[in-house]
């Protein structure tokens, strides 16, 4: 049987355990708005009982553990699907960047001449291509304007210009795409050292005693945080580290950072990625460094490939037919164009200064002669075997809009994943997510049981006291 | 499920986001009027509606060609009437000198057919738009030269132009030629209207051999050999003045068609892209209301007395 001063030593543990349950809910608490918390639990156990010839006595409860209340296979699940958000996330941001600098968007235009309304997309391309078409055009109306001349170089000036803009604003997109992979690649290296200095801290502070709860919550934090920049594999090894390799590479083992991400040029001043002590790049497969990736290297390519070949193409096929035509004052073999392709696209320059150069005539000595004008307006309805078989606009139009297919296939993409992350992260906030109702209900239970270990206290010092002068 | 504080707010701000998207998008198709405006909002509709949109531009451009071909046509059927008259003319006085003998009259009429030819020079010398109409695509400087001898009879019309005219598109792949050149002795490709291979008209050359017969008095010449060349010219110039008519006829044609044309890609591109204003309003509107509650169970819910905080005391 404990005695007096046995069950007054409970009750001071009692009072230090339910002390320990409000310190906890209080700690809850003060994380209700960390998403990265997960709540922690009291683990409370019976004290052991004393054996007596009535049968075993209880000595009590004492506080054992604080855990953390975690899914593991919901963390690893919100942990690839990080991945598959930031990948899709970085290729939105890229295509749509493209396509605002595209500058194509339908408007309705109206006409108050003929009272209709119209659409079209001012200042983009394709207005320009058909401008210059037209100003060819109006040029076979009038082959020895040189208003009509003056408004074919006007118009073809206003295209080259819009060439060389695009293609400078799409060399910039993806410079800064580049400029994105080293960042992202510096932000890896960087959580690769933090995990690994989690790792020493957590097994260091583990040693001996409970889990670091706070120390896992970070580092789960930033294994997450990695996931959205790169695919990791991680795993947990029986001392609490967490171990990280990326295509089979080990870049965290414990407390030391194995190999780092090193952004390279694989050639053409595009980045890559491989680990530092290997030669070959990363097959990624998520994450934002691999979605900035596939977009620069996918529909980005594809639409300055496009429209490079248009421009090439154009150039090519239009000086053919201009460059035996005549000018004005007879003379011919200049070409309209020049340049290989939008980078230098440009118009002969000496057309601005001397409009009559401009050879639309197909025979010398002839003002009114429009063969060439004609030839060159009628290359707008010419199918174009170097472009699919597609005319110079439809050329263009197929190009970009393959760029809207793919920001729309990743919109719809990113929208459906973002659900799934969003239950993902519900579901996780379910199990681990702190309820401020629960913890203050735990708190009142915590301070109820207080209150009644001390209550306990005082009377176990009552009773020791009515013993001390029961012999006086 | 147990609902924890993270996932009430979560709940709430990815509801309000949702919805503020919807409107957004739908405020958007309200305000523009159109259903897709970005090359994401509906790739395949959005290429059909860039080509229509080329389409559309092509054809007003024909319809300016068309424009500018119907003032020049309209020139030339001016000068052509023109020098129908002064044809007409010119037989009538190849007929009436038949019965004529005093020289005096004679000469006055030989005067007329020089002032004829002048007329007829000056006519086939007319402009539309800076260029000359007659000259083939010679058209910069004036097709027809009349010299004079020294008594202020006309000599010689000599033709500085040349045999083509030039072909102008009135839809995409069709072209038309409104001109005709002033003189064409090669016997093939387009007629020429004074002087002409295949007709056998020579209207100058034929109104100064009139000239010169009327100054003669050889109206054996008159009859016999000027006033059937005359009527060989007369009919060259009605025909062209009927091609003409056609070629206008063709123009306006071709104008109505395009007009169609434009308005029925107006009608495609609207089905593609416009936006069904009824069905977008009632999408917004319902979208509002479901925001507005989403906004009023916020605020009760993160203002109200629902939690067990209000009841501790």
């Amino acid at each position: 049987m404990p005695g007096l001063l046995g069950t007054l030593n409970l009750g001071a543990r009692s009072l230090q355990t339910q002390q320990q349950g409000v310190a906890v809910a209080g700690h809850n608490l003060a994380n209700a708005n960390n998403p990265a918390y997960a709540r922690q639990v009291l683990e409370i156990q019976t004290s052991t009982p004393l054996p007596t010839s009535i049968g075993s006595v209880g000595t009590g409860a004492d506080a054992v553990a604080i855990t953390q209340v975690r899914d593991t296979l919901l963390d690893q699940q919100v942990q690839v699907e990080a991945s598959i958000t930031g990948s899709l996330q970085s290729q939105q941001t890229a295509l749509q960047t493209a396509q605002d600098n595209l500058g194509e968007q339908l408007q309705s235009t109206s006409s108050s001449s003929d009272n209709t309304t119209n659409v079209g997309s001012p200042g983009a391309l394709d207005s320009d291509l058909t401008s210059l078409f037209n100003a060819f055009q109006d040029l076979s109306t009038d082959p020895s304007s040189i208003t009509s001349r003056q408004e074919v170089i006007a118009s073809a000036q206003q295209l080259t210009s819009q060439f060389n803009q695009l293609d400078q604003r799409l060399t910039s997109i993806n410079d800064q795409l580049n400029q994105s992979v080293q960042t992202d690649v510096t932000s890896a290296n960087q959580l690769l050292s933090d995990i690994a200095s989690l790792n020493q801290q957590i097994v260091g502070a583990e040693a001996g005693t409970g889990a670091a709860n706070d120390l896992r919550d970070l580092r789960q934090q930033k294994v997450e945080a990695l996931s959205q920049l790169i695919t990791v594999q991680s795993s947990n090894d029986s001392n609490g580290d967490v171990n990280l390799s990326v295509g089979g590479q080990l870049l965290v083992a414990a407390d030391s950072v194995q190999d780092t991400l090193q952004a390279y040029d694989s050639g053409g001043g595009q980045l890559l990625v491989r680990t530092t002590t290997a030669g070959a790049p990363l097959t990624l497969t998520g994450g934002s460094i691999a979605g900035t990736i596939d977009a620069r290297d996918g529909a980005l390519n594809s639409l300055q490939d496009g429209i490079n070949s248009l421009a090439t193409q154009l150039i090519s096929q239009v000086n053919t037919v201009y460059n035996p035509g005549y000018d004005l004052n007879g003379n011919t073999g200049a070409n309209f164009l020049t340049g290989t392709n939008a980078t230098n696209i440009g118009v002969n320059t000496t057309l601005a200064n001397d409009p009559s150069s401009l050879q639309a005539s197909g025979s010398a000595g002839a003002a009114g002669d429009n063969q060439v004008a004609l030839a060159l307006a009628q290359m707008a309805d010419t199918s174009q075997a170097d472009l699919g078989n597609q005319t110079f606009s439809e050329s263009y139009n197929s190009t970009i809009t393959a760029l809207g297919s793919s920001l729309n296939t990743v919109n719809t993409q990113l929208t459906d994943q973002q659900s799934v992350q969003t239950m993902l992260q519900n579901e996780r906030s379910s199990v681990s997510g702190v309820s401020i109702d629960e913890e203050m209900t735990n708190l009142i239970t915590y301070q109820r049981a207080y209150q009644a270990s001390a209550e306990l206290v005082t009377t176990v010092n009552q009773m020791l006291s009515s013993l001390v002068t029961l012999g006086q | 499920m147990r609902i924890s504080f993270d996932n009430l707010q979560n709940s709430l701000t990815n509801q309000m986001a949702n919805l503020s998207t919807q409107m957004n998008s739908l405020q958007n198709q309200i305000a523009t009027g159109k259903r897709i405006s970005q090359l994401d909002d509906e790739p395949a509709a959005m290429q059909q509606v860039l080509n229509l949109q080329v389409q559309n531009s092509q054809i007003a451009q024909c319809q300016q060609n068309i424009a500018s071909l119907q003032t020049q046509a309209t020139s030339a059927y001016n000068a052509m009437s023109g020098l129908q008259t002064i044809s007409a003319r010119a037989g009538e006085i190849a007929t009436e000198a038949d019965g004529i003998t005093s020289p005096q009259e004679m000469s006055t009429y030989a005067t007329e057919v020089t002032q004829l030819i002048q007329q007829g020079v000056e006519l086939m010398n007319s402009t539309s738009q800076g260029a000359y109409l007659f000259g083939g695509t010679q058209n910069k400087q004036p097709p027809f030269v009349a010299t004079t001898d020294a008594s202020g009879n006309i000599a010689g019309v000599t033709y500085q132009g040349n045999e083509t005219v030039p072909a102008t598109e009135i839809a995409p792949g069709t072209t038309v030629s409104v001109l005709v050149p002033g003189a064409n002795t090669t016997g093939s490709g387009p007629g020429g209207l004074i002087t002409d291979t295949q007709s056998g008209a020579d209207f100058f050359n034929h109104l100064i051999a009139l000239q010169n017969d009327l100054l003669a008095g050889n109206t054996t010449a008159i009859s016999s050999t000027d006033a059937p060349a005359l009527t060989k010219d007369e009919d060259n110039i009605t025909t062209q003045i009927a091609n003409n008519g056609l070629v206008q006829s063709r123009l306006s044609t071709a104008n109505t068609l395009a007009t169609t044309q434009s308005q029925s890609i107006n009608q495609a591109v609207s089905e593609d892209s416009d936006a069904d204003m009824a069905q977008t309003m009632t999408q917004l509107s319902t979208t509002q209301s479901a925001y507005q509650a989403a906004l009023e169970s916020a605020a009760e819910l993160l203002n109200s007395n629902q939690s067990l905080l209000t009841y501790l005391e």
